[in-house]
This record gives C-alpha cells, sequence and structure tokens, in this order.
C-alpha cells in the first residue's frame, strides 16, 4: 500500500454515492474513503484485523469511486496492493481459504472451466429444487450453480478470420476464460462483427487467462505469469492490437505495464489493448446497419465505464442501430454485484445489490439487456429469475451489432 | 465510565450492528472533509429513526455524555468532529424520500438523503431543489440544513434555509419536535438552519421543491486580468440583472483545472468568468445579450455561450473539480472561505496578491463572485520547513481581510471547530452571549456538538454579559463547564 | 392622550444626560431613571395603548445606544416594556400583561448605508417603508417586501413578519433580512448577520426576532439584501365563477355543489387549480392573489409578472387563466388545464385591492398546503359570515376579515369552525387582530407544535418577562 498513494486523498467523500457497498450499509468502513482509511491505519502500524481485511473483501473493485474521484486518488492501484496484502498477512477461515483455492484454480483455466461446466449447467428446473439445499450447505456454491448461464453450443473459432470486403485493419481478438466457456456465442459475434467491419481478426489458440481474476484478488504472482503469457501469446500472433470483448480482461490488459516490471514492462506497452466498442468508434462504420425494432436497456460493466472509461462508444454503437431505442437503467454507475469473483466470495452483499440492478433493469420495460461483460450478464439475469419475474433477453454489444450487421433480428 | 454504561444501553435501543465500538472501525469515523482536525468518537451509532435517535440522545442525557451528528461527513469546518467522550450519531442509514408532494411542490426525506437525490427524484416531473453545494451527490440534506448550505446558484436562488418549509428534530434533551415555517411567533425553524448541530438533531426534512426554469444559459467569458473580470460582475449586478450564478477563477486555478479535467478554457486567460441566466425564455434572451455585451465592454477577449446540457456541463466541470484538482499544481492547500461586500472584491484580491507575494505562498482563486463569497486556495507544499505554517498565516490574514471590509468569516463552509477563534473578531462579547441564549434555551446542558461555533466555554446559568471567576455552579459541583 | 411628542413632563429635573447617567441612576425613581438616561420621554396618553393597555411612560430614543440605555433602567425598575413602530398592529396578537414603557422607534429614522453596488441597505427600525422605498428607488432597487399597512416601519415588518403578495418570488421578511441589531431587555446590543447576503457565521438572530412581536427584545436596527427594481410589470386579472352554495349560516351545511362543479370543490372553477397552474407557469408570475367576498362572491385572481419581458409572459398568463373563458370549469383533482374563468383583464396597474389587507378590526390568517386551498376556502364559506378573504393564493397564506361587529362566541364558533375543517388539509387559522372583549373566548393562535421552545428561548432572554409579556402565544 503506497503511502503516497493514500495521501492523495483528501477525504472529501464524493467516492461514498458510488460505492456499491456504500449503497447498501451506509458505513464509513464500507466505502472507498473509509477503506483508504483503514489502509493508512495499516500503514501506520495498525495490525491487519479481521474486521480490516473484511471491509477490504467486501470491496468489490468497480472502480466506480475512480470515475468519482476528483482528486485522482488510485483506488484501483490501492486496493490490488491492499488484497495483495491481505492475501499475504491475513489468515482466513478454513472454509473461506478453501473455496477461494477452488476458484483460483478453476476460473482462469479454460480446461478445467469447460470439465467444471456440465455439472454447474443444470437444468432450470433442477436448480430450483437444488437451490434451497445448497444455499443451507454454502452459499457461495449456490451463487456459483445459479450463475452458471445456459448452456449454448459452442462454436469453434479459427485461428484466422478474413476481412470482408477491404481489409482496414489486422487485429487480435482476446477470447477470455469465462467468456470463452460459457458465453461462446458471443466471441463469435465479436469476430464476424470485426471482419464485417474490415479487420482481419487473429485469434491465437495458446492464449489463456489474461490474469484479472487474480489481479482483482490480491494473487498478484499467479496474475503476472498470466500477464507475461497472453503478451507472449500476442507477440507471436503477430499482432500491435488486442480487441477485447469483457471488460474485466480489457482493464486488466490495459494496466499490463504497471504491473510487470522491466522487460516485460516493454513488450506488454508495445501491444495495445482497446475494448471492442472502443475500438469500433475509432474505426468507424463500413458495414450497413439493419434495422434491429428492439428497446434496449444499456448496462455499464464496471470494468468497462469505471475502469477504461468506455461509457459513450457503445452507446453510440446501438443508437446508430435503426430502430433500436436506448433506454438508460437508473443509478448506472452502480455496480450490479457480479465483479469477477466477488459474487462467489461475497453472495449476500452480491445478491443484494443483483436485486437492486434487476428492479432498476426491468424498471426500464426494455426487450433486451446489452453488456459487455459476461460477470455482469449472469449476475442481473439470475437475479432476475431469482425474483420471479418473466425473464428479460440479454446479450452482449457484440450480438446486437452482429445480427444488425447480418440483416437478421435473431440475436445468436 | 459513564460512556461503557451507556453503549451497552444504547445497544438495546438501537438494531443489531448499529452500535461501532471496535477501534479500527471507530478511527475511520474520526474527521469529516476537514482532515486536520482528527479526534475518534468513543462510540459510532447508526440509528434508522427519529425515535431511535432521540433514545439515544435521551441516554446521552442520563449519562450527561456529549453527542455529535454526521451526516456524509464532507463538512469543511469540522462541525461533525467528533468527541472521545462523546457518541457520534451517523443518519447515512436513513435515506429514503418519504413523500414527493408536487402539487404542494414539497418532499418530505430523511436527513441522510442526499442534496442531489432530491432533484434526481423530481426531475423527470419538472422539478428541482435549488441550493446545490458542489458537494451535492453526496452530502446529505441534514448536514445542509446544520450548515445551511448555499452552492453556486445561492446569489438567484438563496440558501437551505429559503428552501425548508419544516424539520422534523430531536431536541438536545431527546423530544422530538416539528419546527413549522407557518407556526407562528418565533421563527425556530430559521434560527435552527446553520446551527451546526448545536442546537438538536434533524430526523425530517420538508423541502421546497422549485420549477425547473423553462431556460437555462451559460456563458463563459475570458478576460486577460482578473479586474476586467471583476469590472463585468460590477456591470452585470449594476445594470439590474440578478444571474443564477456569477463565478470567477484566476490563472491559477484554471491551470489546476486544466490540468485535472482538460477543461479546456481559453488558452491565456487571466481569469475566467461563468455567468448562468435561467428563466422565462424571453427574459433570458433579453439579459443574455445584456451580459454578453457588458463582458465584452469589460475587455472579455472570448465568449463562449453553452447551447446544451452538455456543453453547459463542459464549461462547468472546470469550476466544479477546481478544489480537489488544485491538488494537482500543490501537494498540500487549504481551502478557505470569506465573504466581502461585492464592491470590495477587487480591493481584497488585490491584499490577497500582497500577501502571497509577501509570504512566498501561492493563492489561487475560486469565487461566487455574484455575491462575493471568495474561496481562496492557499497552496503549500508540506515537506517544505514552515511553508504550513505560513500558509496557515496567509489563511487566516485572508479572513481578517473579510472582517475589515465587513464581511463573514464564513459564507457557507460553516464555522464548525475551525473558525470558532475567528468568531471573537467578527462579534462582540455581547453579540456572542446573545447567540448563547438561544444555545442555553435548547441545550441547557450542552450535550449537543458541544466545541463548535463557540469560542469560550460558557455556562448557561451564567448572565450574560458579565465575566466572573468560577461560577457557583460549577463550584458546588452542580454544573459542568462546556 | 394628547401630549405632544419631545416636550418633557413639567417639572421634571434636568437629568445627567450621556456616558455615566447609568451611575448617577443609584436611588432614583423610575421616572427619574428613565429621564436621565437623556432620551425624550413623555407621559402616555390614551392613543399609547396596546391592545387597550395603557403605558405610562413613552420614550423617544434615537439611536441604539439610547434604547440600550432605557432598557438598562427598566431592567433596574422592573418596567415592562412594549416597542411600537408605525403603531399600525399595536392591537395584533393579545394585549401585553402589563406595560409600563412604550418605546417608540420613530426617531430611529436614519437609513446609515445604501450600498447599491452590493445590493444591499442598512437602515434603522423606526424607518417606515415607504421612506425606504423611496431612497432604494432613487438607485433603481427595492427591497422585494409588500408590506400591507401604509405607515408600517421596518421594525415593526420584522416583529410582526408580515408580507405580501410578492412573497412567493421573494419569500418574506425572514428571507430578505441578513442582519440585524438588537436590545436585549437588561440592554445588551447584540447583532448577527451582517452586510453580505452569504453568511453563515453563528445563529441567525434574526430569524428569531422575526415574528417575535417585541416579545425577545427592541430591534433597533436591520440590514436587508436588495432586488432591482424590475423594468416592467403587468398584472392579469380574472374573475372565477361564485361557489354554487347555499349561503345559508348554518353550520357544515353550507356546501351543496350543483352540477357542472367541481367535484367536492364546490367552485364551479377551482382556485385551487388556478394556483397550481400558474405556480407551475413558466411564465412566472412573481405573485398570484385572490379575492373573494365569501360566502358567496366572484372570485377575483389577479397574477403580476415582471421583467424585461412581462408583456410576452403576461400574454402566457393570459392564456392561462382565461382559456375557455365562458365555459365552465372542467379540471379534476389533478389540477390539469384548462379551467374556465370569467373576463381577463391585463394591464400595468394593480387591482385596487391588491396587496390591501382586507380588513383592520377582526382579521385571521389562514395558511393550508396550497393543496388544500379549495377545502380552505370552503371551510370560511361554510360558516356563512360575510367574510373578505384575500392574499397569495399560490402560496396559500389568506387574510380573512369578519365584521367589526361580529361577537365573541360567533368569532370563537367562526375560528373553532375553520380550524376544525383545515386542521385535517394540515392548515391553521391564527387570529392577528380582535378586540380584546371580542377575542376573549378565542385562542388566538391555536396549536404550536414548538411552543415549549419557544418559551425556552423567552424565558433565557428575558427572565423577567419584562418584554412584551403575554402578546404571542401559549403567553409568551
Amino acid at each position: 500500500m503506497d503511502p503516497e498513494l493514500i495521501n492523495d486523498c483528501v477525504h472529501c467523500g464524493f467516492c461514498l454515492p458510488t460505492c456499491p457497498t456504500y449503497v447498501l450499509w451506509g458505513e464509513e468502513m464500507d466505502s472507498p474513503r473509509g477503506r483508504i482509511h483503514l489502509m493508512r491505519q495499516h500503514v501506520e502500524g495498525t495490525p491487519l484485523t479481521d474486521e480490516m481485511a473484511g471491509h477490504f473483501d467486501a470491496c468489490l473493485g468497480c472502480m466506480a469511486c475512480v470515475t468519482a474521484c476528483p482528486s485522482g486518488v488510485r483506488y484501483d492501484r490501492l486496493i490490488e496492493q491492499t488484497r495483495a496484502e491481505v492475501e499475504r498477512e491475513h489468515v482466513r477461515e478454513p472454509g473461506d481459504r478453501a473455496l477461494r483455492e477452488l476458484v483460483f484454480q478453476l476460473f482462469p483455466y479454460p480446461r478445467r472451466l469447460r470439465a467444471m461446466r456440465l455439472p454447474l449447467r443444470l437444468s432450470a428446473g433442477l436448480r430450483r429444487r437444488i437451490a434451497p439445499r445448497l444455499e443451507r450447505i454454502n452459499p457461495s456454491l449456490a451463487a456459483m450453480a445459479d450463475l452458471a448461464p445456459e448452456s449454448a453450443g459452442r462454436p469453434r473459432l479459427p485461428r484466422r478470420v478474413r476481412a470482408i470486403g477491404r481489409r482496414r485493419a489486422v487485429v487480435g481478438m482476446l477470447t477470455g476464460c469465462v467468456q470463452g466457456e460459457f458465453f461462446p456465442q458471443v466471441n463469435a459475434a465479436t469476430a464476424r462483427v470485426l471482419a464485417m467491419e474490415g479487420c482481419e481478426v487473429v485469434i491465437p489458440p495458446s492464449q489463456g487467462c489474461c490474469g484479472a481474476l487474480s489481479l482483482h484478488s490480491g494473487r498478484p504472482e499467479q496474475a503476472g505469469r498470466f500477464a507475461r503469457r497472453t503478451v507472449a501469446a500476442f507477440e507471436r500472433a503477430g499482432v500491435d492490437t488486442v480487441v477485447v470483448n469483457a471488460a474485466g480482461c480489457g482493464s486488466t490488459m490495459k494496466e499490463y505495464a504497471e504491473i510487470l516490471d522491466g522487460e516485460w514492462a516493454e513488450r506488454a506497452r508495445a501491444i495495445r489493448t482497446v475494448d471492442l466498442a472502443e475500438y469500433l468508434v475509432e474505426l468507424g462504420p463500413v458495414a450497413r446497419r439493419h434495422p434491429l425494432p428492439l428497446t434496449v436497456a444499456y448496462h455499464d460493466a464496471c470494468h468497462l465505464a469505471h475502469a477504461q472509461g468506455v461509457r459513450s462508444q457503445p452507446r453510440a454503437l446501438l443508437t446508430a442501430i435503426p430502430g433500436l431505442e436506448l433506454r438508460e437503467i437508473a443509478e448506472s454507475a452502480i455496480c450490479c454485484g457480479s465483479a469477477g469473483t466477488y459474487n462467489l466470495f461475497q453472495p449476500e452483499a452480491a445478491r443484494e445489490l443483483g436485486e437492486r440492478k434487476a428492479e432498476r433493469v426491468l424498471a426500464t420495460g426494455a426487450d433486451l439487456l446489452v453488456s459487455a461483460n459476461p460477470g455482469c450478464t449472469m449476475q442481473i439475469t439470475s437475479a432476475i429469475r431469482r425474483a420471479g419475474t418473466a425473464p428479460i433477453r440479454v446479450a452482449h454489444t457484440a450480438q446486437v451489432l452482429d445480427a444488425s450487421l447480418r440483416g437478421t433480428e435473431r440475436i445468436a | 465510565m459513564a460512556l461503557n454504561e451507556l453503549v451497552r444501553r444504547v445497544a438495546g435501543v438501537l438494531p443489531a450492528g448499529a452500535v461501532i465500538t471496535d477501534p479500527v472501525r471507530l478511527r475511520t469515523y474520526e474527521c469529516d472533509g476537514l482532515t486536520h482536525h482528527r479526534v475518534v468518537p468513543g462510540v459510532v451509532v447508526l440509528p434508522e429513526s427519529a425515535e431511535q435517535i432521540a433514545a439515544v440522545v435521551r441516554l446521552c442525557n442520563e449519562y450527561g455524555v456529549p453527542f455529535v451528528a454526521r451526516g456524509a461527513g464532507t463538512g469543511l469546518s469540522g462541525g461533525a468532529l467528533p468527541r472521545t467522550d462523546g457518541v457520534l450519531i451517523v443518519t447515512s442509514k436513513m435515506r429514503r424520500i418519504l413523500r414527493v408532494d408536487l402539487e404542494n411542490r414539497r418532499a418530505v426525506v430523511e436527513p441522510g438523503v442526499t442534496n442531489l437525490a432530491i432533484t434526481e427524484a423530481v426531475r423527470e416531473h419538472g422539478y428541482y431543489y435549488a441550493p446545490d453545494p458542489s458537494s451535492q451527490q453526496v452530502c446529505t440534506i441534514g448536514g445542509n440544513v446544520a450548515e445551511n448550505s448555499g452552492g453556486a446558484h445561492c446569489l438567484k436562488y438563496g440558501f437551505t434555509v429559503n428552501h425548508v418549509l419544516a424539520l422534523e428534530i430531536v431536541t438536545p434533551d431527546g423530544d422530538i419536535v416539528t419546527l413549522d415555517a407557518d407556526d407562528p411567533g418565533y421563527d425556530l425553524l430559521g434560527a435552527f438552519v446553520g446551527s451546526e448541530g448545536t442546537l438538536g438533531i434533524t430526523t425530517g426534512v420538508t423541502v421546497r421543491l422549485s420549477r425547473t426554469p423553462e431556460t437555462v444559459t451559460t456563458l463563459l467569458a475570458a478576460f486577460e486580468n482578473i479586474e476586467q473580470g471583476g469590472q463585468a460582475v460590477s456591470a452585470i449586478i449594476g445594470g439590474g440583472i440578478v444571474p443564477a450564478a456569477i463565478e470567477m477563477m484566476d490563472a491559477l486555478a484554471i491551470a489546476a483545472a486544466e490540468a485535472a479535467v482538460a477543461c479546456g478554457y481559453p488558452a491565456g486567460a487571466g481569469a475566467v468568468l461563468i455567468v448562468e441566466l435561467d428563466g422565462p425564455e424571453a427574459e433570458v434572451a433579453h439579459q443574455f445579450a445584456e451580459v454578453e455585451r457588458l463582458c465584452r465592454d469589460s475587455g472579455a477577449f472570448e465568449l463562449r455561450t453553452a447551447a446544451g446540457p452538455q456543453e453547459r456541463a463542459a464549461i462547468w466541470k472546470g469550476r466544479k473539480s477546481a478544489f480537489a484538482a488544485v491538488g494537482r499544481i500543490s501537494p498540500a492547500y487549504i481551502v478557505q472561505d470569506g465573504v466581502v461586500p461585492r464592491t470590495a472584491l477587487p480591493n481584497v484580491l488585490a491584499s490577497i496578491d500582497r500577501l502571497s507575494a509577501e509570504h512566498g505562498i501561492r493563492v489561487a482563486n475560486v469565487f461566487h463572485a455574484g455575491d462575493g463569497n471568495l474561496h481562496p486556495l492557499v497552496l503549500f507544499d508540506d515537506a517544505e520547513p514552515g511553508a504550513e505554517e505560513r500558509a496557515g498565516l496567509v489563511s487566516g490574514r485572508i479572513l481578517d481581510l473579510c472582517i475589515e471590509h465587513g464581511g463573514s468569516i464564513t459564507g457557507e463552509h460553516g464555522v464548525g471547530v475551525d473558525k470558532s477563534r475567528y468568531m471573537p473578531k467578527m462579534f462582540t462579547d455581547d453579540d456572542l452571549d446573545t447567540m448563547q441564549l438561544v444555545r442555553c434555551a435548547f441545550d441547557p446542558r450542552g450535550l449537543s456538538n458541544p466545541g463548535k461555533v463557540f469560542p469560550t466555554p460558557r455556562l448557561c446559568g451564567e448572565v450574560p454579559g458579565v465575566r466572573r471567576g468560577v461560577h457557583p455552579l460549577v463550584e458546588s459541583g452542580r454544573a459542568e463547564q462546556f | 392622550m394628547d401630549a405632544p411628542h419631545n416636550t418633557p413632563r413639567p417639572g421634571a429635573d434636568e437629568a445627567p444626560r450621556g456616558p455615566g447617567a447609568d451611575e448617577a441612576m443609584g436611588g432614583l425613581s423610575a421616572d427619574e431613571a428613565l429621564r436621565a438616561t437623556g432620551v425624550t420621554i413623555r407621559e402616555a396618553g390614551s392613543g399609547d395603548a396596546v391592545a387597550g393597555v395603557m403605558p405610562r411612560w413613552v420614550a423617544l430614543p434615537e439611536s441604539t445606544e439610547e434604547v440600550a440605555a432605557l432598557m438598562r433602567v427598566s431592567a433596574g425598575h422592573d418596567l415592562a416594556v412594549v416597542p411600537v413602530g408605525g403603531g399600525t398592529r399595536l392591537h395584533w396578537g393579545n394585549p401585553p400583561e402589563r406595560c409600563d414603557l412604550l418605546v417608540d422607534t420613530c426617531c430611529l429614522n436614519e437609513i446609515p448605508e445604501h450600498a447599491s453596488g452590493d445590493l444591499v441597505v442598512r437602515v434603522q427600525a423606526g424607518v417606515t417603508m415607504e421612506s425606504l422605498a423611496e431612497t432604494l428607488a432613487a438607485r433603481g432597487q427595492e427591497l422585494a417586501l409588500d408590506v400591507p399597512v401604509g405607515g408600517s416601519t421596518v421594525g415593526g415588518v420584522l416583529a410582526t413578519a408580515v408580507a405580501g403578495p410578492r412573497r412567493l418570488r421573494y419569500g418574506t421578511a425572514r428571507d430578505l433580512l441578513i442582519g440585524i441589531t438588537v436590545v436585549l431587555a437588561d440592554g445588551t446590543i447584540a447583532r448577527s448577520g451582517g452586510k453580505v447576503v452569504k453568511n453563515v457565521a453563528g445563529y441567525d438572530l434574526g430569524k428569531l426576532f422575526t415574528g417575535s412581536y417585541g416579545t425577545l427584545g427592541i430591534i433597533t436596527e436591520a440590514v436587508f439584501r436588495l432586488h432591482p427594481i424590475t423594468p416592467a410589470r403587468r398584472w392579469i386579472t380574472a374573475g372565477l365563477p361564485a361557489p354554487r352554495t347555499a349561503a345559508t349560516g348554518s353550520e357544515g351545511s353550507g356546501s351543496p355543489v350543483g352540477p357542472g362543479t367541481v367535484e367536492g370543490s364546490g367552485f364551479p372553477v377551482s382556485p385551487r387549480a388556478v394556483s397550481v397552474a400558474l405556480a407551475a407557469s413558466q411564465a412566472e408570475p412573481s405573485a398570484v392573489e385572490l379575492d373573494w367576498l365569501a360566502p358567496s362572491g366572484v372570485l377575483t385572481v389577479s397574477a403580476l409578472v415582471e421583467g424585461v419581458a412581462a408583456e410576452g409572459r403576461a400574454a402566457a398568463v393570459r392564456d392561462l387563466l382565461g382559456g375557455t373563458a365562458g365555459e365552465s370549469g372542467t379540471t379534476g383533482e389533478s389540477g390539469e388545464w384548462p379551467v374556465g374563468s370569467y373576463g381577463v383583464a391585463e394591464g400595468d396597474k394593480a387591482p385596487d385591492w391588491w396587496g390591501v389587507l382586507p380588513g383592520e378590526e377582526v382579521l385571521l390568517e389562514l395558511r393550508v398546503p396550497p393543496s388544500g386551498v379549495d377545502g380552505a376556502l370552503r371551510a370560511v364559506a361554510r360558516r356563512g359570515l360575510p367574510a373578505r378573504v384575500r392574499g397569495s393564493l399560490a402560496s396559500a397564506v389568506l387574510q380573512v376579515a369578519l365584521p367589526p361587529e361580529i361577537g365573541g362566541p360567533e368569532l370563537a364558533a367562526f375560528v373553532s369552525g375553520v380550524r376544525g375543517d383545515v386542521g385535517p388539509l394540515g392548515g391553521r387559522l391564527t387570529v392577528l387582530a380582535a378586540p380584546p372583549e371580542q377575542a376573549a373566548p378565542v385562542d388566538r393562535w391555536g396549536p404550536v407544535g414548538a411552543l415549549p421552545l419557544m418559551r425556552r428561548v423567552k424565558e433565557r432572554f428575558d427572565p423577567d418577562r419584562r418584554m412584551s409579556p403575554g402578546r404571542l402565544a401559549g403567553g409568551i
């Protein structure tokens, strides 16, 4: 925990209303300002108590506070450092420890995840029956089961997708772990959209996890390993721009130069990471947009809106589709509670936030919920499901664009 | 100890988890927005209703323990500074908007509701809550009532006190009382607003809602120097125009804002003026032409007009970020808040310039020019030996200037603990003793936010105006100093 | 009663003047001590009675310090003191329990400072509102406070907290007052606020003294924020059809509603709907006033718009008021436009009743949330008395004048009847003025939630109960 970064905080409190846990509980210790204060206490010699660690763990890492902070406090860096400190120093309860191990040995590894998908992929009916029991045994496991989406066919992605029409660029594409396993159709749509907009898309098969989950959970070593591997994979693929469609992955990759040292930092800097929407707006459209008569509620994924500052681009892309009506979700800056692994480690808070978000999503009366992060989508749909309201269709921005560009109203 | 016993009893009247005693957690409440005063509270409570607050306050009375109310903790005068021997009553869990009554143009809210949340709740119906302190997205209405908060637009629309129709308060002895603007007799509502938590705790607020103006026009005028800007302000006010806001920033403040948010103000400007006009379209159109002309006549070299909400936000962005942005051009700084009569602005600014040069301390000026409310930002490097003291000196001298020119030591941040020592410079002993009578009427035991606003501990039994030795009540142990 | 001002009582000794007068006080009678202050003192005449209570002396101080000297003497001799300005509302409120000394502020008649560049004026308490307005107008400014009684002084206006039509836009005295100087019962001179509009240092004593009826001390000086005089004013005045009530005097039965009337309102055109529409109008009227002779007269509504573009905005108000002139009302509870009304007139002159109290001797004030206006008017009509109702329709602060000859029991019945009706609407009725004998059976103020706190304030400021004792609610 860098005291210099801590000192940047002037205690103005502008972060409070944007912090999901402060919104839930209204307590100083569970606000960014309060957590920075706790960090200061620790730096000044107060030992890391259970209470202190609990407040750090309760942070979703949504980075809404970073957006809100007028003083430019790097809370993102601070909480990463703090989480690492907590992992180093703090002895967790055995059950908590086991769950964390499970998650970190599972989620960042696509192959392991694939193996796990079967047991998690329960039918809706079975899920309903099993949920209460699971809830009693372990709320986190219940959360995991609850979040696993309905399965979809898993189209294989080629190593290289040719540009349609004149080739305007060559870009790499990150497939991501959760995105790739649970939402393969999003990757397919992403590749198609890029191709239709004149990009040759390179998809290195050797790529793995980008390191986001580890980085956001206080495991910098694991994160560093993943980061180096990802950089190497794209270097080998010979691209200097990598398009990412998952918000959490994109924000982490944009940080590579900061989390890696020396030569690796240089190598990371040489590859430009860019969010899909950000990239498409920058590139400008060439493909024709076919009408989609839809009302769409767009959800800002925290790691897109707050960590990457990408807010207007997805909205611009969506509103450029003829016939599509965009509706804003109230409290759009507040996290849905998904936050990477948060819904696994802090299931109660995550659920409350999910319900809050679901309520506001449904209030828009939209036909379709669009978001750029698989975690958010899972989180919000499962909250809607729990509420027992009619489910809302969900899609990634890429899927909506894909449908429009292909001239089909069916969103794949 | 009384406090321990009190904590045990308090837990019995509050929901589970609403009493904080863990030392690590308590410390996060040790200061509000003004960080150079820090006191760890004896205990923090997070009540959820007026009844719970009243119960806590009654217990405080039973044990003779002082209490301090806190909303979001954004105050800039240490008004919510806790007491080690006391209870910090935090209203952050009381944040429901209880009723919106558009026909009667009012809303009833709990004290922990943020200022902006009220506007957000009624905006779609064409209404808003007028006072808009810069911290409006985070500061609570309970805190606004305590501080009588203003904002950039109070030049035309007034302060919290002009927009509160009724208050539900818990008196310092634990009664729940309603103060209503329609009550005959003394305007206790008006006296309570701005009393900085020393007369009791606000538990419910009925606010007036205002109609969203038909049109809003925002103009940014760039001048070569601050004198020209000041001249434009005088010309506008003298011309019979009451803009919704007139804000001015000097070169240093512009540089800071530019560094922080790249606000893109005209290059080379020694001062920028933001003038906002609102109201019926026909009025605004006429006044706008007039303001433009007056700015040009005063030497404005560039004028920009915001066409829509986005452009307006862009113009305001630099101004609104100015305080925190100063952190980017200086390691440390003091935000000062003083008021001078508008016509004294040129004189006072020149004096501040001299002070700045004399002590080698940079001062960035951001101010509500329309009402003479200065916010000098006194910059220093806390690593440099003696710099903080010199900055403190300059900051204090600026307040002296305000008093000398017939102004005030605070326009909106309040007195709190930070400025209580300046009160005797602005008021006579008799003035302060008379104010103390009000305090004693509401809070004879001096338990409600003691040590704030007033410099001298004074006894409620004491005859005002006459200073004696130790009071007989104290001597006999029947009363305590507060 | 005809004792000329400024004439010392024949035979009274010349007392030492100026500083040091206090020391000479020892052993003096109250009369001697008062005169020893050097302030002009005269014997009170019958014209000096305060709501029927005769003082013994009238003092005419010329400065805050002189007021303080008088108060010190009064404290030493246990004299009850009542301040008076223009004397126009001395019959308002309860009669004082006792009154020895009337402090007439007429000689505190200076305007020491009009800082026009700062839109601020500092004025002594005895200056009349008319003369203040004249001074300010010379530099194109005004105190945006309409006072309904001619000859009122600044101090009197503050002490009684009266305001007129433009309260809708500018608020009342408490909203425009930014600084005050007062003298307390023991002679302490205290100031709060200052000469700047934006100021949050210390308690706002000005608020406390607004509406204090002289029970806390004597206001000697005030500082107000000013407004530029608006370049143009337009009044738009419309008649609304009389309520179709059978104007019987019988209690509780006076609101039969004929066909075509607004459901539950009793008025063919709902004043409440008119008020809501005008208050919400982007034409931003500065005032919306009502004049009505209950129970069955035609209602007159008049709105004022001020500003350079007043003419255009007046047209908008006219459209709103007269949109469906002649048709019967169609407004529902939601208050949406249009309502019907009779003819609409517009001009740059106010109607002659504008900003004038509806009566003098028996005067009441009715306040309700704006949504309760119809109910409040109906509550008045239901009593069947010829009551003149006038005041701010949009702010729903209305004055009600009853026939001066009304009997005590009749007045009491009116008051309790209206209170019973408006209470559930969140309204309140106070008796501003009524001769003591008629007001005897009446609770002038009605329930006041903050009364215990007000009492505590009074006890601190005036522990010996010498300042206008008993004038306010609850015997304060």
